[in-house]
């Protein structure tokens, strides 16, 4: 039988987060309870494993991951606009803890984007590294293919009730005036018998 | 536990789990965190003092108190000069009159405008869904009933985009929404949208919903003709999230206004929930707010009916009627309703022909805002509550019903013909703009397209540089007319330029505005509704029943 293995993600709140200077980095900013208080998505995939795929994807294309939690807002164009400005590229992306992403540029509107995917639901994990891939490729200057959609017009009548509960946890979380901090991280893998 | 149940289970209920209603997601009531449709315990009790001129406390809240959206519906919507009489009066008998068709819609707008938020709700409380629809069948601002439709695919394909917006413009839908999947495409999809719609009829309007100041350069260059995704929230916090305030929402509105666009406000129904901001109030005491703010804000009309946070409203008891009362919330306060039904919120196709008939049967301004005019897998909405491969059912309904939906039957050849005129225009553009190259191989795809997987792929990293070149040069709906005047399609030009001529005039900007294939403008000004029961109102006959009959599944005598 072929085992099957673990992500063991370790995440550390530091000091409040600085303006980068790596030309080459590309900022995660994370929700107030990822990893933390929730970690799973909506369609229970570890926080592990999500945020793994995202940083592998920005480092196979040769960009810098640094990741930032954010407190003071839980919502996802802020918080990827938030990363997008304090990025040493100006490239950011968002993370909420129930799966929803968005990359974002520290010149566009806050509401605006480069790619937003809305529907956590149907985000793959493959997905996720697409995600990686394309932030590290938008920091190095490249022309970049958007990751392709993926649009599951059915996913609201299924989730958003869900969405909406695990948002309000989230949103528990939330500290109005903190600003939001560098995060240590590491993964470990552990392989487990099956 | 119970043991016979988890072990031998009845084989009704294993038929039953497997309809499609129980992929829905139900959750039980939490009126602590707002998940509570029409009432909760911390909503407020009506009341109101007035002191000079000035609204000192409203619903159990002094002056001092108030939040920001307290202070501006106190400050611009609510009638001073009204209130006193009329929160005097019982929630029940102001109720009763919005049903009883001996009042007419004016005199009932005289009442609405002295009502308090809370007011609003203790009265729309009163009603049941019957009564809520006979109250919109009267109060809703334009006489003749209109539709709305989303035109969309997955990958943005231009020529795909302009046939649709063709087919939808013959099928009848008066107003057509697009967006996009990639923003940088927007322009785009504003320019396929404009020449797909005119090409098969002068008037009707078109917007590219996007982050507003994107939106507002577009239509700025006349490539756009209204707005509808200025988005309000009921409660402050959830506003401040989107840094935004009543006042900026209303800077935005005239920005729109001054510059010849239609425009109305985007809320609805469990959206503080859905961003954890909803303070404990029920879902329709926050969106009565949003509706009264837009009234204060002056705006001609409201999308809501909930709109994207369907799921929410819909997953709890009353929740859809909640839906009903916020459209018919808006049309008392004499505000255009596009009135939802425009997102997926259910797998059961007799739940959500349900719901669309609570809009459709008493008519609105747009019923839909809107029904995708293309297949729900290429809806960029994330799905409307109907989509094209329903356009036949719905067809038989309205002539089931004899209730007009705003849409007409068309025949396969009419539509075949219009979306390759759209797509040779497209074509025509891109040519003479030194766009990417449109091949007569897609042109012909879009031509017979039903959904985006029936076009052959494109650059896409050219396409949007191209896209992203009308916004550097500001390359206008004008420019876009004189092109397809020179390239022999002088009658999409022409209404082109009819529509850059109504942003000059503006008359399209009052209420509930729609403009007709003869080019006229039709509002709740020249169009206004007189509902008063029976032989009166908006009554369907004439020509457009003939229409509605018409379909082409129906057999006559002389077939044989």
């Amino acid at each position: 039988m072929i085992g099957t293995f673990e992500i063991l993600m370790n995440l550390e709140d530091g000091e409040t987060a600085q303006k980068g200077i790596n030309a080459n980095e590309v900022v995660i900013a994370i929700s107030p309870a990822f990893g933390k208080e929730l970690n799973k998505t909506i369609v229970k995939v570890d926080h592990g494993k999500v945020l793994r795929e995202i940083v592998s994807g920005i480092e196979e294309q040769g960009a810098l991951p640094r990741i930032i939690r954010s407190y003071h807002t839980a919502d996802l164009a802020f918080m990827g606009h938030q990363a997008a400005k304090l990025s040493g590229s100006g490239i950011g992306i968002g993370l909420q803890s129930r799966g929803t992403t968005v990359i974002h540029q520290k010149d566009l509107d806050p509401l605006s984007n480069l790619e937003l995917f809305p529907q956590s639901p149907s985000i793959t994990l493959e997905t996720y590294r697409a995600i990686g891939k394309n932030g590290a490729l938008y920091a190095l200057g490249e022309s970049v293919d958007p990751v392709p959609s993926v649009n599951d017009q059915m996913a609201r009548p299924r989730y958003q009730a869900i969405a909406a509960l695990l948002h309000l946890r989230e949103a528990e979380q939330v500290i109005k005036n903190k600003k939001p901090v560098e995060v240590q991280w590491n993964f470990t893998i552990k392989e487990e018998e099956n | 536990m119970n043991r016979t149940m988890t072990e031998k289970r009845s084989k009704r209920f294993k038929v039953l789990e497997e309809r499609p209603v129980n992929k829905d997601g139900f959750v039980k009531e939490w009126p602590d965190q707002g998940f509570v449709a029409m009432s909760s315990p911390h909503d407020p009790e009506p009341s109101i003092i007035i002191e000079n001129g000035m609204i000192t406390e409203m619903d159990g809240k002094e002056r001092k108190d108030f939040d920001m959206l307290d202070q501006f519906i106190a400050d611009y919507t609510i009638d001073v000069s009204a209130a006193g009489e009329v929160m005097k009066m019982e929630s029940v008998e102001i109720a009763r009159k919005l049903v009883d068709i001996h009042v007419s819609r004016s005199e009932m707008i005289s009442v609405v405008k002295g009502m308090t938020p809370a007011k609003v709700v203790e009265v729309l409380n009163q009603l049941n869904v019957v009564e809520m629809m006979m109250a919109l069948q009267k109060m809703r601002a334009r006489k003749t009933p209109a539709n709305q439709c989303h035109v969309t695919n997955v990958r943005d394909n231009p020529i795909l985009m302009a046939a649709d917006a063709a087919e939808a413009g013959i099928l009848g839908f008066d107003e057509q929404e697009t967006t996009v999947g990639i923003v940088r495409y927007a322009p785009f999809n504003a320019l396929a949208l404009l020449v797909g719609s005119q090409t098969a009829r002068g008037g009707i309007l078109t917007q590219d919903a996007l982050e507003e100041a994107t939106e507002l350069r577009l239509a700025m260059l006349g490539l756009t003709t209204y707005a509808e995704t200025i988005s309000i929230y009921g409660t402050e916090s959830v506003f401040m999230d989107g840094d935004d305030t009543p006042w900026s929402k209303s800077f935005l509105a005239s920005a729109y206004a001054s510059r010849g666009a239609k425009m109305r406000f985007t809320s609805g129904t469990g959206s503080e929930v859905q961003m954890a901001g909803a303070e404990g109030k029920s879902m329709l005491y926050l969106e009565v707010r949003c509706v009264m703010m837009a009234k204060g804000a002056g705006v001609q009309g409201l999308q809501n009916g909930s709109i994207s946070c369907i799921g929410i409203p819909a997953a709890v008891p009353s929740g859809l009627r909640a839906v009903l009362a916020e459209n018919l919330a808006t049309t008392m306060f004499d505000l255009e309703v596009a009135s939802g039904n425009d997102q997926t919120f259910s797998h059961s196709e007799i739940r959500r022909s349900a719901k669309m008939l609570c809009q459709m049967l008493p008519g609105t301004d747009f019923i839909f805002s809107g029904f995708s005019a293309v297949p729900n897998s290429d809806d960029m909405f994330a799905g409307s509550n109907m989509d094209s491969s329903d356009i036949d059912d719905y067809l038989v309904i309205q002539r089931d019903m004899m209730v007009d939906g705003g849409l007409k039957p068309v025949e396969e050849t009419e539509v075949i013909n219009v979306r390759y005129q759209a797509a040779k225009s497209m074509q025509a553009i891109f040519e003479e703009l030194g766009f990417p190259r449109i091949s007569d191989e897609e042109v012909e795809a879009a031509t017979y397209a039903n959904s985006s997987a029936d076009m052959p792929k494109r650059n896409v990293v050219e396409d949007l540089k191209a896209a992203e070149r009308i916004l550097t040069e500001e390359i206008t709906g004008f420019q876009v007319a004189l092109i397809l005047a020179k390239k022999g399609y002088q009658q999409t030009a022409e209404r082109i330029f009819d529509m850059l001529k109504h942003k000059v005039a503006g008359d399209y900007l009052h209420t509930s505005a729609i403009i007709n294939a003869q080019n006229v403008v039709m509002s709740a000004v020249n169009d206004e509704n007189d509902y008063k029961g029976p032989g009166t109102g908006y009554r369907l006959g004439g020509e457009r029943w003939e229409e509605i009959k018409n379909i082409r599944q129906a057999i006559s005598p002389n077939d044989y």
